[in-house]
């Protein structure tokens, strides 16, 4: 039997400090050995649990596509003690990650859809993933039109900069950044995420809405999407909770009769609205 | 089914033999409670008494373990361990709803997907001898309410069903059968199963309260916000006695703990009734007061259990009503749902 609560050894490979203010830091980490990275077989939208000897674990959505082998990253905002003493660590430090955990961005489910993604600040890191997936190679060809409506309160909170660069270059995604409030060297869009979603009024036609970001930004961006037809079956989206042991043993994390740790993240507006209000 | 008839008096001479070969807890004195412990010589253990003050839930799911070791190298820190292997040991004097308890948190830790190895490790090398309640020792016992019974072997591996004269023991699993060799080779008559039918149909008689606990889950369904809540949570101190001493709550903490070079990490058990429990690291928390955590408490008992496993997570062993230090009574609250 394998011990779920083992964190298999992984080494950090590469810290990207993503936002002016530095408390957003990618981290790229290659497992010790080999043989672990076949078994850490992941899909968007699931998440692990960063595991530091002598400080704890903290459950992070796994920012990474799995169609970039060798490695896993995940974007990390320091808050606590597990998330400070990773913002203090330096390439070639070893610890270790526990997962993939939970379920996954519906991939079947949107497969042949048009892909509506809506992020707001750093809780963008499963849908970078997701993009990743959905836009590589042949993948492309198993989704419809994909529309990206990303925001941060300022220019420097944009978090994955190179790469909203490189997809504003392709023209096989509607790409709209944009910020609350530019400064003077910003030629982007400004707008909070709900007025940009009804500005791109995407169709609701064969369409699925992901949607992932702070509680507010979610509030005012759900009535846009009602308003232009999503059901609530078609809008996605991922919620969080104080978690210990990840896999629905623990009893910490449930909303109602599921565990978001083991039945979660992901959950449909129509799911949610079946269980309790206790998140 | 091996069943075997041993003399009343035998029975203390029976379980010293099996210690003498394993481990065996058994219930014990300790100073003013009754807990289980491991039966050193010359520990009489206690084959009358009514019941232990701890649930026996800690041989498998103990209140502190270690997950894991780990240590400081040149590259950081790195794993130097895992859990230590259980060794076999024997539970002597379970009660019924302690018993059945097992079989509840069998369906938490032993999944299809996410098994539990600490627990399943301690499980399944433990032989559960289970002491049958002829006469249900406490006015606060509903073990009938909740799908038990006073007479009854679901957890058990053996059961002891006192006769009077003498004890009827019952080999339910081929785990029991192993230690059939220490009960002498009296087999049982149909007479025998004449008098436990009896002995069981009277104690399930003796039971005093009944509760409609099985009764309460379409309520629930559908009462998530209700005055009701409002009104049980008050006097509650969040003090997690009542959790605690359950022999079904199986909520837990994992920390780290370092000391020089050298770490483990350990789960402890933690309580929803806990303030702190569901608090994130941003200050939200999904339950502000005691009322939200009262209300997991009934519902994970009395609904959510059922929704996942098809059972309530309560044995009705009564200890919560026992040793709440302020009288607050899962029975009593159980009524007031039935009648919302
Ligand atoms: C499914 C999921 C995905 C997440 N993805 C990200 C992400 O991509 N990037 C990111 O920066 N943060 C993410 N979080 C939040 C992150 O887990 C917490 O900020 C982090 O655990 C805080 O840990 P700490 O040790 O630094 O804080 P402390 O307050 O010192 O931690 C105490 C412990 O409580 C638990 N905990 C506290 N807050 C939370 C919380 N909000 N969610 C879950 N467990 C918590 C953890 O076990 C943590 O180690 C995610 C949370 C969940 C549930
Ligand atoms: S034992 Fe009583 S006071 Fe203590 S947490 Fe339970 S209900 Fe509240
Ligand atoms: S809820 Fe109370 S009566 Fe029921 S099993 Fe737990 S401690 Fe015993
Ligand atoms: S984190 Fe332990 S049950 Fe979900």
């Amino acid at each position: 039997m394998q011990n779920p609560y083992i964190p298999y050894p992984v080494e950090l490979i590469k810290i990207v400090t993503e936002v002016d203010t530095k408390d957003i830091k990618t981290f790229r980490f290659a497992f010790v050995n080999k043989e672990d990275a076949e078994k850490y077989k992941y899909i968007p939208g699931q998440f692990g649990e960063l595991s530091i000897f002598g400080k704890g674990e903290s459950p992070i959505g796994i920012a990474s596509s799995p169609t970039q082998p060798g490695y896993v990253e995940f974007t990390v905002q320091k808050a606590g003690v597990v998330t400070s003493a990773l913002h203090e660590m330096e390439e070639g430090t070893r610890m270790g990650l526990r997962g993939p955990l939970g379920n996954s961005w519906p991939i079947e489910f949107l497969e042949g859809k048009n892909i509506v993604i809506v992020g707001g600040g750093f809780a963008f890191t499963t849908l970078r993933s997701l993009i990743n997936y959905m836009i590589y190679g042949d993948n492309r060809k198993r989704f419809g039109k994909i529309t990206v409506v990303y925001g941060a309160r300022n220019p420097g909170l944009l978090i994955y900069k190179e790469e909203l660069e490189a997809w504003a270059q392709r023209d096989d995604i509607d790409l709209n950044v944009t910020v609350d409030k530019g400064d003077s060297t910003w030629k982007g869009r400004e707008g909070f995420v709900p007025t940009v979603c009804r500005e791109v009024a995407p169709s609701s036609e064969n369409a699925v809405t992901v949607i992932c970001g702070p509680p507010i930004m979610i509030r005012f961006t759900l009535p846009v999407f009602f308003d232009l037809g999503f059901s609530k079956e078609n809008i996605i989206t991922s919620l969080e909770m104080r978690m210990k042991c990840g896999i629905g043993k623990c009893g910490r994390c449930n909303v109602g009769s599921k565990y978001v740790c083991k039945d979660g993240p992901v959950f449909s507006l129509a799911e949610l609205d079946k269980l309790t209000k206790e998140y | 089914m091996e069943k075997r008839l041993i003399k009343k008096d035998a029975l203390t001479g029976i379980i010293g033999k099996i210690a003498a070969d394993t481990t065996v807890y058994a219930p014990v004195k300790v100073e003013d409670n009754v807990l289980f412990k491991v039966l050193e010589k010359g520990d009489e253990p206690l084959v009358t008494l009514a019941n232990t003050k701890n649930a026996p839930k800690n041989f498998f799911f103990p209140r502190t373990e270690v997950m894991l070791r780990y240590t400081r190298t040149t590259k950081g820190m790195e794993f130097s361990g895992g859990e230590k292997e259980a060794a076999e040991a024997v539970i002597f004097g379970v009660r019924p709803c302690d018993a059945r308890s097992f079989v509840l948190l069998d369906m938490l830790f032993d999944q299809e997907k996410y098994k539990d190895p600490y627990y399943i490790d301690k499980r399944q090398k433990t032989t559960i001898v289970s002491l049958a309640c002829a006469h249900p020792p406490y006015a606060t016992c509903f073990c009938t309410s909740v799908d038990g019974q006073p007479v009854s072997s679901a957890g058990a591996d053996i059961l002891l069903v006192d006769l009077g004269d003498q004890y009827l023991a019952e080999f339910i699993t081929a785990k029991g059968e192993k230690l059939l060799k220490y009960f002498g080779d009296a087999k049982a008559d149909a007479a025998a199963d004449q008098k436990k039918e009896a002995i069981a149909a009277q104690a399930e008689k003796e039971i005093k309260v009944q509760i409609p606990a099985k009764a309460i889950k379409p309520i629930l369904d559908v009462n998530f916000e209700h005055p009701f809540w409002d009104t049980i949570y008050q006097k509650c101190l969040a003090c997690g006695t009542c959790t605690f001493l359950c022999p079904t709550c199986h909520c837990f903490d994992i920390s780290d703990e370092m000391k020089d070079g050298d770490g483990r990490r350990l789960r402890n058990w933690d309580s929803c009734m806990f303030p702190m429990f569901t608090r994130e690291t941003s200050g939200h928390n999904p339950r502000t007061s005691q009322k939200e955590r009262w209300r997991q408490r009934a519902m994970h008992k009395f609904k959510y259990y059922v929704d996942n496993f098809n059972a309530i997570a309560c044995v009705g062993c009564g200890r919560c009503v026992m040793y709440c230090p302020v009288n607050i009574d899962i029975r009593k609250i159980v009524e007031d749902i039935s009648k919302l």
